[in-house]
């Protein structure tokens, strides 16, 4: 989902921008060979979306209806009770609260991870491409191995960790462990955004004897629009969707909504209510898609303004 | 910047003192049920103990996402619930080497618990020779729900096979009546689970344990009647039809429900789904083991409690054993979620005929088997599962290349 939404805004900004630079070449008819293409493409678009096409039909069928084993037919009495359920009443453990619970859980948690991770890694990129850091080189390589180190093998670890400081099992358990897994690869983007940054500018700003923080918010920070952005929605969709972390430090009652959806849809022993179960997931995707839309746009231009390349 | 430093540590404060909040009457409880039987069975206990002063905190971890791995993190984190399902016994000793495990034998035996408990449950309530699980529900992992109206209609009566041949020689008339014979789905757990209840049922506890106990012996593969086991297996995957691939086990079940399908043989937490789609035992379906079951393995799902906590928290949790355990809360538990009632004295008003059923399973004498879950060596276990899904899946498969390959497996896991 996240990369066919972000393709497709990627393809449209790619458009736009070509077209205001390059004057308009002669329109073509169709011709055959792009209907087959194009009938192609429609057939794979549609092959793909039989899932979600599903995932919705049945959020809106009854129980009764599903029992039957059609899954492709519409539904033939539309219900939206499974909705209606699956945010207000669906039962994660003996809490009958539905998912409402579990969206406020993740809001808390998106705020103060997003805010620890990317004050931390954007000084962290600063420093390293702007200031004259002894290892540097060695410290940024590390940083990048330890990107591909995966999070379970550091787990235990953490977890007596953020056990000893008493914040295991809270919110600010959770954006600790985000900011610091989150650390190698932002700190990447930040640096190689900053990079770009001219020199002069650098000079300039330490000639009026800036320091390290004044240079960093009077400056630095004022030209970050693109890559905040960038890096927004990389770490919203993150943590949004993030069940393991959630699920390891998340305590009593700080369980993110992709844990609470888990324990709604994930059966043990009883019966499956896969109508209320559809409606929970697509309740949980809506918050990343509905950022997408709405920055899809800024994603495209902080990506093309230096963050990726180099 | 000092601004910055003061609210984050207020911000710890705050959450030091949340983490600290659990009082002496509250108990946190740990478990991964969510379903509405499994909530009001929850319910049940919840009540009661809320009589006795003691308030519910809930943790609902979801279930298979590593609930044990879950619990030890906890653990670990120095955040520990104070009830949690587990069955592992491996789990019990890990917390018993960390002074964290809590023994119930006096409880058990001053309450007069343990002589109300059929035996293969005291069985599984207890490690290393203390009782430290409380049993709340009862399954057996292998029993056939049958529809009725297919059965009458196909012109079979399950209830009078005395063995699996003849369950299998009526399987033709099932399918010359356009219907499905056995609906068990093509999932990995579900194979593994219709071989282990066929070898309780066919081989007998002896084989059982041999195979599945904590170190397996493998000249119980090479015996009779464990062929007889996997060429059962291959007959139950001839018989289930195509369109069970990669069904889950529950939308297998409503195949027998809707009536496409004669029977189901799981675990008897099927009987979920028959009444949540609003079906009667003994009136549109009726239960019976294995025809011919020479025992039954048995899952417990049972709560352990935390040891070497303060006076008042451990007077809570004996509360909670004491309350879970009582035969009316043990009845009313297992009613609401739909399983037997772990004590045999709960009322009878509580019980339905599939329970009647569990019931006499349980009093035969050396008549039920510890689910492998509690016995076996859980590496051992997930290989017995691999080696049988590659076989219901791959019709070209021997019961010879089935014994070969688990000696192989069992090669490399246990040297």
């Amino acid at each position: 989902m996240t990369m066919n939404v972000n393709a497709a805004a990627a393809g449209g900004q790619l458009e736009d921008e070509y077209l205001a630079e390059v004057p308009l070449r002669k329109e073509r008819r169709i011709r055959g060979r792009s209907i087959a293409v194009i009938a192609f493409l429609t057939f794979c678009a549609a092959f793909f979306c039989l899932p979600l096409y599903v995932i919705l039909v049945t959020s809106f069928k009854t129980l009764d209806q599903i029992r039957l084993g059609d899954i492709f037919s519409l539904p033939t009495e539309w219900t939206i009770e499974p909705w209606i359920t699956a945010w207000n009443s669906a039962c994660s453990g003996i809490t009958c609260d539905g998912l409402k619970v579990g969206f406020v859980n993740s809001l808390a948690i998106l705020f103060p991870s997003l805010v620890l991770s990317i004050v931390l890694s954007s000084v962290t990129g600063y420093a390293l491409a702007l200031w004259n850091v002894r290892w540097a080189g060695p410290f940024l390589f590390l940083l990048f191995m330890c990107a591909f180190i995966p999070f379970q093998i550091v787990m235990i670890p953490l977890i007596i960790l953020t056990g000893m400081f008493g914040i295991y099992g809270t919110v600010w358990g959770i954006a600790v462990v985000h900011a610091i897994t989150s650390l190698p690869l932002l700190t990447l983007i930040f640096r190689n955004y900053y990079k770009d940054i001219p020199r002069e500018i650098m000079q300039a700003a330490v000639m009026d004897s800036g320091r390290f923080w004044q240079i960093f918010f009077r400056i630095i920070v004022p030209m970050s629009g693109n890559i905040l952005i960038v890096v927004l929605i990389l770490m919203i969709t993150n943590i949004w969707n993030d069940f393991l972390i959630g699920l390891t430090f998340g305590g009593l009652g700080t369980q993110p909504m992709t844990v609470i959806l888990a324990n709604v849809v994930i059966t043990t022993t009883g019966e499956t209510l896969y109508n209320e179960n559809m409606a929970a997931a697509l309740l949980t995707a809506i918050p990343p898609l509905v950022i997408y839309f709405l920055l899809g746009r800024f994603f495209v231009q902080g990506i093309t303004a230096g963050a990726i390349k180099g | 910047m000092k601004h910055l430093r003061n609210t984050v540590a207020a911000g710890l404060a705050v959450a030091l003192a949340s983490g600290a909040a659990a009082q002496d009457d509250e108990l946190v409880i740990y478990h991964g049920w969510s379903t509405p039987a499994e909530v009001s069975a929850l319910q049940v206990l919840r009540d009661a103990l809320a009589e006795q002063g003691i308030a519910w905190k809930d943790m609902a971890i979801p279930h298979n996402s590593g609930v044990n791995v879950s619990l030890v993190n906890m653990v670990t984190g120095g955040n520990p619930p104070n009830a949690f399902v587990e069955s592992n016994p491996g789990v019990y000793r890990d917390l018993a080497a960390r002074d964290l495990s809590l023994d119930l034998t006096d409880l058990y035996e001053s309450e007069g618990i343990a002589e109300n408990l059929a035996p293969i449950v005291r069985e599984l309530s207890m490690v290393d020779g203390k009782f430290v699980k409380v049993p709340v529900a009862l399954h057996i992992d292998g029993m056939v729900y049958w529809n009725m109206d297919v059965a009458e209609e196909a012109g079979v009566d399950p209830a009078s096979w005395t063995s699996v041949d003849e369950m299998f020689a009526d399987f033709d008339k099932v399918e010359e009546a356009g219907f499905i014979p056995a609906a068990v789905g093509s999932q990995a757990f579900q194979v593994g689970y219709l071989t282990h209840a066929l070898t309780a049922a066919m081989a007998g506890p002896d084989i059982y344990n041999r195979i599945y106990g904590a170190e397996p012996d493998i000249t119980a593969f090479e015996t009779e009647e464990f062929a007889d086991v996997v060429a059962a297996v291959r007959k139950m995957s001839e018989y289930a039809g195509p369109e069970t691939q990669n069904r889950p086990w529950n939308e297998t079940t409503n195949q027998v429900i809707n009536g496409d399908a004669l029977l189901h043989i799981m675990g008897d937490w099927m009987k979920g789904e028959w009444k949540a789609a609003g079906k009667e035992p003994g009136v549109d379906f009726g239960c019976i083991p294995i025809p011919g079951a020479l025992a039954v393995p048995v899952t417990s799902d049972a709560f352990g409690l935390l040891g070497g906590q303060d006076e008042a928290t451990t007077e809570a949790e004996l509360t909670f054993a004491a309350t879970t355990l009582s035969p009316e809360i043990s009845g009313a538990f297992a009613a609401n979620k739909g399983a037997t009632p772990a004590r045999t004295d709960a009322p009878a008003d509580l019980l339905d005929e599939c329970n009647i059923v569990v019931q006499d399973l349980l009093a035969v004498d050396g008549g039920a088997v510890q689910n492998p879950f509690n016995i076996s060596d859980s590496d051992w276990h997930q290989a017995i599962w691999a080696v049988m899904f590659d076989f219901w899946s791959n019709p070209d498969m021997t019961t010879e290349d089935v014994v070969a390959d688990l000696q192989d497996e069992y090669d490399a896991i246990f040297y």
